[in-house]
């Protein structure tokens, strides 16, 4: 027996994706991003109708048509791009993960054809800054608020020998007392809601939150429903925000490493 | 265990018990097998209650009972009713006669009384504080241990009461419905050619069975006819999540023994064909494939040919993980004998799926109740009669054989052709579907007028399975729940919707 698994794992040449192959990609996770120069205001007309959720509205007049596109509303059901005529297609990278609450929103000029808001830097490689912070050592706990399960298939596999998480010194532990930050997934059901604040409570400082999901960012597809208590904000304080429906597990260690990035040095 | 009822109950449903109820008698002799039990509002906004079964014909047998007063319970002789009727009285109020467990279901300690919000919805739910008893099992050495909501994985949240002595379980109480989000009553006015976003947000490692029990009822309610090339997408996207999920389930039972390896290179194979799904149909997940009428996404060649290569390197390779994890000795002694869920238990609780097949209930709706491409293919469908770990470890490595097989076979005879139609806009209409999912029989029930939904049910299978999980906990090692329960491998969010 043992002989056959020692056989398996020598034959297997390892699967691991280097970092930089990882960081920013965000293949199947149907994210949209704009063509700007395609913009018009019959597209946008068009686009923000079919939008199950708020993520794509319109603002403004003719002439100061402006459209906003925030991807922690976006369920990635890519109506947007059927009805889009190429002014909308699949994003090919995905920066925006792990980014505050205000980064999630992108906005364009209908008229001018161009984007308002400036992309935020795309990260790096983080290790340094794990090392730099932790000392290769964060622990994560998972928290499931009220998710669909979709975002928890897409967390175990950073275990995986794909993402291999622990590269990073990143560890999932059992109990949120153990953890230095706390990966929230899905809306805060009613029913969950004082256990979800018992869970924060029980954290040590810095009491890192990111809330993950369309449905942890936003209340996602569930936004309104009454026995939704509203997005992972509405119950705890969150630091950062990985969109997605549900985000890949690429979106996750971009979003993870990059949450550590902006809070270098943080302290509650 | 306290009554839950309230007198304001009573009042608002006076009047006498419905005549009693008689159960359809399947072909095979006994009782037909109770399919879902669920309530919706008629268009003069009366309760109707519909009682679902199957009794061993190709069509499902529907019952329907007005509920313009309290209704006879048929919980003591359908014991598989206890759920659903604890559920029909939270959504609409409706009181039931002679129900042995009145407690709230989906609502916990911080809901009002009295909300149903199936009927009507007040603008501002106040928070409240209510009491909720477990069953007290008393006796000499008798503890107590309660699990959850917050679990020590990745894992979905729910509440487990163990009472045990020593490290026996003698009774294991379940309370679940964390992660109940009104999706139900979210369905009601979305336009039926759109909404299928929320059945895929229902249970999401089995959001490709959801989409198309969604599409197939609202075909049905529509008079859509799906065309034969999406017919055979729709086929490879639920062979192709079966077989994602029981490869993974594979893994994690190897791991809950402490044999990691098998976890490892399991979720390596299952990552590939994660992967293989996201290069052919732009999602890992199968989610935003299917829509009513037939199918969002039309692969090419060189993309089937792709995704058919990695399907036949990952059964191999899977193949060969099982027959390692199950010739080892130390897997074999904690599989086997751990959580035997009887023959008769299933029955009676109408148990679904590979945890039926495992115990000896032959059930398929694939072959029971042909839908889609399945009319018409030959395909095996494994039994065993043991209802253990191991039995259900066995059937899910024979089911995944099969799926593979089909996958490649479908992708070798993919009709051409488009792959969707117009659903037309109608008056009121209904229309329900079955499916086959990964943990089993998956049910939706929709009600459509003038292309917006009146109604849509959602029957899980594991929110049918999990009354079964502790009668298969009784008397094991308070250790090995967490083998038992993943051997179950059951739906938090599909069950709590």
């Amino acid at each position: 027996m043992i002989i056959d698994i020692l056989e398996h794992s020598l034959r297997e040449r390892s699967p691991l994706i280097p970092v930089q192959a990882l960081l920013n990609t965000c293949e199947g996770s149907r994210m949209p991003d704009v063509n700007a120069a395609l913009l018009t205001p019959d597209i946008v007309r068009r686009v923000t109708e079919v939008c199950p959720t708020p993520a794509l509205a319109a603002r403004g007049e003719a002439g100061q048509l402006e459209l906003r596109l925030s991807y922690g509303e976006c369920i990635g059901c890519g109506r947007c791009i059927e009805v889009g005529q190429g002014a909308l297609v699949r994003a090919r990278t995905f920066p925006w993960t792990g980014v505050a609450k205000e980064q999630l929103v992108r906005r364009w000029d209908v008229g001018q054809k161009i984007e308002i808001a400036a992309i935020p830097a795309s990260p790096d490689d983080g290790r340094k800054e794990i090392y730099a912070i932790l000392g290769r050592a964060l622990n994560i706990r998972q928290l499931d608020p009220g998710s669909c399960n979709g975002c928890e298939a897409e967390i175990t596999a950073l275990a995986n020998p794909y993402y291999d998480l622990e590269r990073f010194g990143i560890h999932f532990v059992a109990s949120p007392k153990h953890a230095d930050m706390l990966l929230a997934t899905g809306p805060v059901t009613r029913n969950m809601a004082e256990a979800v604040k018992a869970a924060y409570h029980a954290m040590p400082a810095p009491k890192l939150v990111v809330a993950v999901g369309a449905c942890g960012c936003s209340g996602g597809i569930f936004a309104g429903s009454y026995a939704i208590v509203g997005g992972v904000e509405t119950m705890i304080p969150v630091d950062g925000y990985i969109p997605g429906c549900p985000p890949t597990p690429s979106m996750l260690v971009t979003g993870i490493l990059e949450v550590l990035k902006r809070c270098v040095g943080k302290r509650r | 265990m306290t009554n839950g009822t309230t007198n304001k109950d009573r009042e608002l449903h006076p009047g006498s018990p419905a005549p009693d109820f008689s159960v359809p008698q399947a072909r095979s002799g006994g009782p037909a097998r109770l399919v879902s039990l669920f309530g919706s509002l008629n268009l003069n906004g009366e309760v109707v209650v519909r009682y679902v079964f199957d009794a061993g014909d190709p069509e499902y047998h529907i019952t329907e009972r007005q509920a313009d007063g309290p209704l006879a319970s048929i919980t003591p002789f359908v014991p598989a009713a206890a759920w659903y009727e604890r559920e029909l009285r939270d959504q609409y109020g409706v009181y039931l006669i002679g129900h042995p467990d009145p407690r709230p279901l989906l609502f916990h300690d911080n809901w009002p009384p009295g909300i149903h919000p199936m009927r009507a919805l007040p603008e501002k739910i106040p928070w409240a504080s209510r009491d909720y008893h477990f069953l007290e099992v008393q006796g000499q050495g008798v503890c107590e241990v309660p699990v959850g909501p917050v679990h020590a994985g990745i894992i979905e949240p729910g509440h487990f009461r163990f009472s045990v002595v020593g490290d026996t379980v003698l009774n294991l109480e379940l309370r679940h419905f964390y992660t109940h989000k009104g999706t139900e009553r979210l369905f009601e006015g979305q336009p039926a050619d759109s909404a299928a976003v929320i059945a895929e947000s229902i249970s999401g490692d089995n959001c490709f069975a959801h989409a198309v029990a969604y599409c197939e009822a609202v075909e049905k309610a529509c008079g859509v006819r799906v065309p034969p090339r999406a017919a055979a997408i729709r086929l490879i996207g639920l062979e192709l999540e079966r077989l994602v999920a029981h490869i993974g389930d594979v893994g994690f039972l190897g791991n809950d023994v402490g044999f990691v390896v098998a976890h490892t290179l399991a979720s390596s194979i299952k990552e590939c064909l994660l992967q293989a799904s996201a290069r052919a149909f732009g999602t890992r997940y199968l989610r935003g494939v299917a829509c009513p009428g037939g199918a969002r996404v039309n692969p090419g060649p060189g993309e089937i040919e792709e995704l058919s290569r990695a399907v036949s390197e990952s059964i191999s390779k899977f193949t060969d993980l099982a027959r390692i994890t199950l010739e080892t000795p130390s897997v074999q002694n904690r599989f086997d004998s751990a959580g035997v869920l009887k023959k008769e238990v299933a029955r009676d609780l109408a148990v679904v799926g590979p945890v039926a097949r495992a115990s000896g209930i032959d059930l398929d709706v694939r072959r029971d109740h042909p839908y889609g491409h399945y009319r018409g293919l030959q395909f095996d469908v494994p039994l065993t009669h043991y209802g253990d770990v191991l039995a259900r470890a066995r059937i899910r490595i024979a089911e995944a054989v099969e799926s593979a097989r089909l996958i490649v076979e479908t992708f070798g005879t993919l009709p051409v052709g488009g792959v969707a139609e117009p659903v037309p806009s109608r008056g009121p209409s209904q229309g329900y579907a079955a499916v086959e999912s990964p943990r089993g029989e998956l049910f939706y029930w929709v009600e459509i007028e003038d292309g917006r939904l009146r109604r849509c049910h959602v029957k899980s299978p594991s929110f049918q399975n999990w009354p079964a999980i502790p009668f298969a906990v009784a008397d094991n090692m308070i250790t090995d729940f967490p083998l038992i329960n993943k051997s179950f491998n059951l739906s938090y969010s599909g069950s709590d919707r």
